[in-house]
């Protein structure tokens, strides 16, 4: 179980890389210039939804790059739910 | 103090000259390593690039990157991957690379994240 931080818009070889490393049983976490990822009706957002992981978004990063209303299936977290993540998934990997 | 048991896996995707994330990388395995951490590092997707033969950084006025990875094993750094994938991409063969690695498909790269204790992206 991996919680994945994607801080890398769509398009980049991040975003690519971190998808193709996506097991069952991860989460992915979009941050910085990962919540693009999760603009809805866009081949980057159609390719996180196919995806096994559990999805969240940063709500802080997503408001500031004008993301409102992700998709359902894309969890918006705040800071402290971040943490909580990093507390049940037992590792993380940052991609960038 | 040891981690003891405890295996951390070194994930290194970005090119070796393009930035200073490469020495960082590779900085950060050998200090663990000296500290008795067992490493394992995985290069994927442009991390590949690492693994290019006939690397020649005094040319830019920086460490060779490629004499540095060949150095590794001295640091008890022996299980080195390789995404496959990428390096068909880039048209890397084995026999090639700078440090002997062993090649792995994307499934086969899930389960080295999962059964790692500790990743690091570089």
């Amino acid at each position: 179980m991996v919680l994945h931080t994607l801080n890398a818009p769509p398009d980049s070889t991040a975003f690519n890389d971190c998808l193709a490393a996506i097991a069952p049983g991860d989460a992915l976490l979009l941050l910085g210039d990962g919540v693009y990822c999760a603009l809805t009706a866009t081949p980057a957002c159609d390719a996180i939804l196919r995806c096994s992981a559990q999805l969240y978004v940063l709500d802080k990063d997503a408001r500031a790059a004008g993301i409102i209303g992700p998709p359902d299936t894309v969890t918006v977290t705040d800071m402290p739910g971040f943490v909580a993540l990093t507390a049940r998934y037992p590792r993380q990997l940052a991609w960038y | 103090m040891t981690d003891a048991g405890r295996n951390t896996l070194i994930v290194i995707r970005h090119t070796p000259y393009g930035s200073s994330l490469a020495r960082a990388a590779l900085d950060a395995a050998m200090a663990m390593a000296a500290f008795e951490q067992a490493i394992d590092i995985l290069f994927l997707g442009d991390g590949v690039l690492h693994l290019m033969p006939d690397q020649d950084g005094a040319a830019i006025g920086v460490n060779n990157v490629s004499k540095l990875l060949a150095s590794l094993p001295l640091y008890d750094i022996d299980s080195v991957y390789v995404d496959a994938a990428s390096a068909a991409k880039y048209r890397l063969a084995t026999s090639d690379t700078p440090i002997a690695g062993q090649f792995l498909d994307q499934a086969q790269i899930q389960q080295l994240l999962s059964r790692n204790d500790h990743l690091l992206g570089f």
